[in-house]
């Protein structure tokens, strides 16, 4: 039910995109850009969705009741954000992990914690790529001023 | 009217990304391992019973993608890079935060396409409070990732509430920059 409803906004939306794009021209470049989409992303996505199901299989269940479940409380907020930082690769490990963990019975303040501190601080991210084109010192400000999301939001979660 | 190197600049951005770099090796190394962990513990035929269920959720999901990837190639044709780069370059105080903070939501695009763009913005005069409001909202709230990816991987209500909860922070971070660092 959510997916229908996700696509079928998805498709208005790319129907009213379709239209303001206006020329030939300008929808076969959208075209071409989904091409490389499709291609950068395809096996990804086969491989990361196979392995959220795989990690919902090896996680322990108990071992990730008890440090990131109901009753983990901030303390599983600050797991999640640590496991954030050093979870390597892109989007889809972190969020093939979130999904497998959630089935193993992990709770929403954790994985807000989580999801923050892996969007913002992951190292294998920070370190190659905002570092090499921003250089040290925007990422220092940067860290600074951002370094308290995952355990705010994660805690505001706690509270709902 | 837009030139040959504009259309260039922007499939250069698409392609910067290729579809078997370190990340894509990580995910295959982690997978790989999981496999054989799972083949171990509960025999081959349970990794295959799991691929089947999840590669049958793929194909309900590919409708939903394929649609949120021509919105995603269409942003960069509709706004080009160099409209964004002039509007945050010229923009500063609440309204700057707030125009990067949208930006940054919608600008599509994994790391290699948006850190080079942050570093634009600051070439062409943007502050260092607009850049990291822009660089946070993408991280927390980056459309594309939400609505493609995490949404295919994660439940609608957790990913809406957990967009809700980081809403007002690209805005607040843009501010304390802007009065910590002079």
């Amino acid at each position: 039910m959510n997916i229908l409803v996700g696509t079928l906004v998805l498709m208005m939306l790319a129907g009213w995109v379709w239209r303001r794009l206006g020329t030939d021209a300008n929808r076969a470049e959208a075209y071409s850009g989904v091409r490389r989409m499709i291609v950068t992303n395809a096996p990804r996505l086969v491989i990361a969705l196979i392995s959220a199901g795989l990690f919902a299989e090896l996680l322990p269940e108990d071992v990730v009741r008890k440090y990131l479940g109901e009753t983990s409380g901030f303390g599983g907020v600050l797991l999640g954000t640590f496991l954030g930082v050093v979870t390597p690769g892109g989007a889809f490990v972190s969020f093939a992990l979130a999904a497998g963990a959630t089935q193993a019975g992990a709770t929403t303040p954790a994985l807000v914690a989580y999801l923050a501190s892996w969007a913002l601080f992951a190292l294998t991210k920070v370190v190659a790529e905002e570092m090499a084109f921003l250089g040290p010192r925007f990422l220092v400000r940067r860290v600074l001023v951002t370094v308290p999301i995952p355990v705010m939001t994660g805690g505001m979660a706690l509270l709902i | 009217m837009r030139s040959p190197k504009d259309t260039a600049d922007r499939a250069s951005a698409f392609s910067r990304q290729r579809a078997f770099d370190t990340s894509f090796l990580i995910l295959l190394a982690i997978s790989v391992f999981a496999a054989a962990a799972v083949a171990w513990l509960k025999g081959p035929w349970r990794v295959a019973e799991i691929a089947v269920a999840y590669l049958g959720f793929l194909a309900i999901l590919t409708p939903k993608i394929l649609c949120g990837f021509f919105v995603a190639a269409s942003i960069p044709i509709l706004v080009p890079r160099e409209a964004l780069t002039r509007w945050l370059g010229r923009e500063s105080g609440l309204r700057g935060l707030l125009a990067a903070s949208i930006a940054g939501a919608l600008v599509p695009g994994g790391p290699m396409m948006i850190f080079p763009l942050a570093a634009s913005l600051l070439a062409s005069g943007a502050t260092v409070a607009v850049v990291i409001s822009f660089v946070t909202a993408w991280s927390l709230y980056g459309l594309n990732r939400t609505i493609i990816w995490e949404m295919s991987f994660l439940h609608i209500d957790f990913v809406l509430l957990r967009v809700a909860l980081c809403l007002p922070f690209p805005v607040l971070a843009g501010w304390l920059a802007s009065r910590v660092f002079r």
